[in-house]
């Protein structure tokens, strides 16, 4: 039931224990809905029975005028509150004029805040307020006054940690939205640059937004998007991982579907090639969607660094990932099954290291790998002090003891020790760790068929790989399907001058970057 | 339609490609080589003529019926009784030739490789990879071999080139010494690798541009066509008139690789490169046959008929021969007119009623109208 039909009707009796009576009677969100009374001191039991038992909600009643009763409520530590004193409790406070008809008089005449917006139900103003944004309620008004002044302790803007270059920008996303926001727009300012809001989570009331440039992004990837977002129903989100479980296509892959950047370099050079980028509050990792394999292992500097170079890092990283998913498995199968292609000085001497070893050589190779995951994630959890320790126990443990020991073999140490380098030398953490994970099945069926059990492996996942979709874009393309054009890309990283289309399925409204004929040389201009 | 998936023409001539190549590697030049002599490079040029036909008919075929296959159209052309018998025909067609298929990879790969693993763990391991793949529909089909083939046939070239200097030009020579006859003869068993083109006519109708069917159908007899070839060469430089006493001569070739002392016995990453062709060459057949099964019997998803299917194709490749002899000895005679006759034979016979019946019905429009 309406609340106002509710207090309408007890108006004979306009006490204030009465109304209380009915608020109680109303639920909690029905009372948000509802709108403001015109009775400031009604407005004050409504709010302060919505924020009962919140002490960090400051109410403060105070006379405009000397006459007109009023009260500004803020969160404690969420608004500037040296601006408050100074912006709209002095002038306020010390009005003199009797008359106050409007708050528009109020608003152009005495308040010094640039950022205004008047509120007219309790949901609003809840809202306000949680934003950090003080509210004032004046007596015998139906509208409330909201000030632009939040302030709340934000982190610096600093180098993300996880996505270092040597060469290239050194600012990275922070939890707070507007810092976020602010830093793509200052890369992009274009007005074609678009932000819109959601907000997701019952309680969290996360603001949530869907980052992308109008005319280079197709409108149906933003639908899709804006429509898997506005399907969340959850009581929080606290990091962007909540929304990417419940927007990617697959959630049984084992492969990230959406990116995770810090850097607000990629997540622009993402909307250039007619991506969407999901920002969300208070996390610093915005999501980019959709994504392909190959964006797996792309790193910001590629595009920075001279395109040679570039494309050869990039064959580094590609060859690196076959190591990191294969190098301990074709071990293991080499050695159990095709001993035969081992040269044989090479093979005497494996196979002197290997004499005292009691295991076979899978049971070996899952002894090594396992406790090099376990001290990788025991490094990254445990406390500065702790983790050295750590290193130390685990590099004279296995590299050392252990083979002097006769646990294991100095070969198997090696292999271990290359494959863990390798998997680091993929750019993006969840993608290196996907990958990780799946070499411990690929050495499970090399253990068993040998060469023919990777190779079925492999097959098992390139299946899996090509089944994916992200954002319905094929996870394989531009390689499956083929399109030739695009592997300037993927398989090479071609100069920018000649980098003149976006990406076919991303950016097909708007296809051309650049104008033709850019190639730079000696006789250019003077012609 | 049962496959709402589509995919481009040259995702199709990808596909087509190991399907034809992956077998005929194994036993096929040395079969040759029987007949064919010094002429074995010859031969497959004669056989692509059957490829070429094959991709000839079945574009006829879905220019008259562009959303059926085979088995769908068979209907339309004999009449339901007929057309019925003749699709449940090509059910069991491919039932055996699938069987064949998967019994050849089994038998090489424990002959040559893992030689105490029972045959079935090693086809059953094989077929439930290309279960997942047919579960995914023709377009993972299709993208798993972008993936595969460049990469596969990338390395078959590299590994040809290796050999380059154990290779004797001299053993090329006297060409066509008997006339033309030897390598015509030699042809005939690749004929029946090439005709396995028919298959096309099941992808025709999932093709998203049509018009370039015919014509990447044909690219891909002729990347066949190259790499068979390259094939027949390098066996023949090689190892000369011995090819033919050879099971399978491309992997003893790979045992001759032997680069700076360090690059040798390369013929494990051989066979591990080969069965991933295998693999698309297996999963295409195992998807036309659950296709075929599902379209013949009018079901609404292929899908839960893969498992079962799948069980009866590695018990076909087990009773299909009692072991390679006997196989390669089938298959190097009597199958090649049993597969010429099922693959281009019959679809012939369909296209020519189904041309009469199309002119009939001309007439009959014009005498009417």
């Amino acid at each position: 039931m309406n609340l106002r039909k509710k207090l309408r009707k007890v108006n004979f009796s306009h006490t204030a224990s009465k109304t209380l009576e009915i608020l109680e009677e109303t639920s909690l969100q029905e009372k948000e809905q509802s709108q403001l009374l015109n009775n400031v001191m009604e407005n004050i039991q409504v709010l302060k029975n919505i924020y009962t038992d919140c002490s960090d909600i400051i109410f403060r009643q105070f006379l405009i005028g000397h006459q007109t009763e009023a009260v500004l409520l803020y969160i404690e530590g969420m608004s500037n509150i040296e601006e408050i004193d100074k912006s709209i409790l002095e002038p306020l406070m010390k009005h003199e004029a009797v008359n106050l008809s409007d708050i528009q008089t109020i608003l152009e005449e005495k308040l010094a805040v640039s950022k205004v917006t008047q509120v007219s139900t309790f949901q609003d103003i809840v809202q306000q307020v949680s934003f950090g944004n003080p509210v004032i309620l004046i007596d015998s008004q139906v509208k409330g006054i909201a000030a632009g002044l939040a302030k709340f302790e934000k982190r610096a803007i600093e180098e993300p940690m996880a996505e270092s270059v040597v060469r290239g920008p050194r600012d990275g996303f922070i939890e707070t939205m507007s810092v976020n926001t602010s830093l793509l727009r200052r890369k992009i300012k274009s007005p074609k640059l678009k932000m819109r809001s959601l907000t997701i989570g019952r309680y969290s009331k996360t603001n949530v937004m869907i980052v992308y440039i109008e005319g280079l992004c197709e409108q149906s990837l933003i639908d899709e998007v804006n429509s898997r977002l506005s399907r969340i129903d959850i009581d929080g989100i606290l990091e962007s991982g909540y929304i990417e479980g419940f927007i990617e296509d697959n959630p049984y892959s084992p492969f990230p579907q959406l990116l995770n950047t810090e850097r607000p370099d990629i997540a622009a050079s993402a909307l250039l090639e007619g991506r969407v980028v999901i920002l969300i509050d208070e996390t610093p990792f915005a999501l980019i969607a959709p994504i392909t394999l190959y964006s797996l292992f792309q790193s910001a500097e590629d595009y920075y660094q001279r395109f040679i170079i570039g494309t050869l890092i990039r064959w580094l990283r590609y060859g690196f990932l076959l190591i990191a998913l294969l190098l301990p498995s074709a071990y293991v199968a080499i050695l159990t099954f095709h001993q035969e292609m081992v040269p044989t000085t090479l093979l005497l001497s494996v196979a002197k290291s290997r004499e005292d070893v009691p295991f076979p050589a899978i049971v070996e190779a899952f002894i090594m790998e396992i406790t090099f995951e376990a001290l990788r994630e025991a490094g990254i959890r445990l406390p500065k002090q702790v983790g050295s320790a750590v290193s130390i126990v685990g590099a004279l443990v296995i590299g050392q003891a252990a083979v002097s020991a006769g646990l294991v073999s100095a070969p198997m140490v090696m292999v271990v020790a290359i494959t863990g380098i390798a998997s680091f030398a993929i750019p993006r953490y969840n993608a290196a760790i996907s990958f990780r994970m799946l070499r411990f099945p690929i050495m499970v069926f090399a253990g068993t068929l040998g060469l023919l059990g990777i190779m079925l492996g492999l097959l098992l996942i390139i299946i899996h790989l090509a089944t994916l979709r992200s954002f319905g874009v094929p996870y394989l393309s531009p390689m499956a399907p083929m399109e030739g054009v695009e592997m300037k890309d993927v398989l090479i990283r071609a100069p920018w001058w000649s980098l003149k289309t976006r990406p076919r399925l991303t950016g097909y409204n708007n296809q051309f970057r650049q104008s033709n004929n850019q190639k730079p040389g000696p006789n250019k201009g003077s012609e | 339609m049962i496959e709402r998936g589509k995919i481009s023409s040259l995702q199709m001539a990808i596909m087509m490609n190991p399907t034809i190549l992956a077998t005929i590697l194994l036993l096929v030049p040395a079969i040759t080589a029987k007949n064919a002599k010094q002429d074995l490079w010859i031969s497959p040029i004669w056989a692509s003529s059957i490829g070429f036909l094959c991709v000839f008919i079945a574009y006829q075929l879905n220019r008259l019926y562009p959303k059926e296959t085979i088995i769908e159209y068979s209907e339309i052309i004999l009449g339901k009784i007929f057309g019925k018998c003749l699709g449940a025909f090509y059910v069991i067609y491919y039932f055996h030739m699938t069987g064949i298929i998967v019994r050849e990879y089994g038998e090489f790969v424990s002959g040559t490789f893992l030689n105490r693993t029972p045959l079935v763990a090693i086809i059953g391991a094989m077929m439930i990879v290309s279960a997942y793949a047919v579960n995914g529909g023709l377009e993972v089909i299709g993208r798993c071999s972008e993936i595969i083939v460049p990469v596969v046939s990338l390395l078959y070239i590299v590994i040809c080139i290796l050999l380059l200097k154990d290779l004797d030009f001299n053993n090329l020579f006297p060409i066509m010494e008997n006339g033309l006859l030897p390598s015509f003869k030699g042809s005939i068993v690749p004929q029946s690798w090439f005709s396995e083109f028919i298959l096309v006519s099941f992808l025709f109708p999932y093709l998203a541009d049509r018009n370039k069917g015919m014509k990447w159908g044909m690219i891909s007899v002729i990347s066949v066509l190259v790499l068979i070839i390259i094939t027949n060469l390098t066996t023949l430089f090689l190892f000369g008139n011995l090819t033919a006493n050879l099971t399978y001569p491309v992997i003893t070739a790979a045992r001759y690789i032997s680069i700076a002392d360090f690059l040798e016995h390369l013929e494990s990453i051989i066979i591990a490169l080969w069965v991933a062709g295998t693999f698309v060459k297996i999963t295409v057949f195992f998807y036309i046959l659950v296709l075929g099964t599902a379209q013949l019997l009018k079901l609404s998803d292929f899908r839960p008929i893969i498992l079962p299917m799948g069980f009866l194709v590695i018990i076909f490749g087990i009773w299909s021969a009692p072991n390679l002899q006997e196989l390669s000895h089938f298959l190097g005679t009597t199958a090649a007119f049993y597969f010429l006759t099922v693959q281009v034979g019959i679809p012939i016979v369909l296209l020519i009623i189904a041309f009469i019946k199309e002119k009939l019905q001309k007439k009959k429009g014009s005498t009417t109208g």
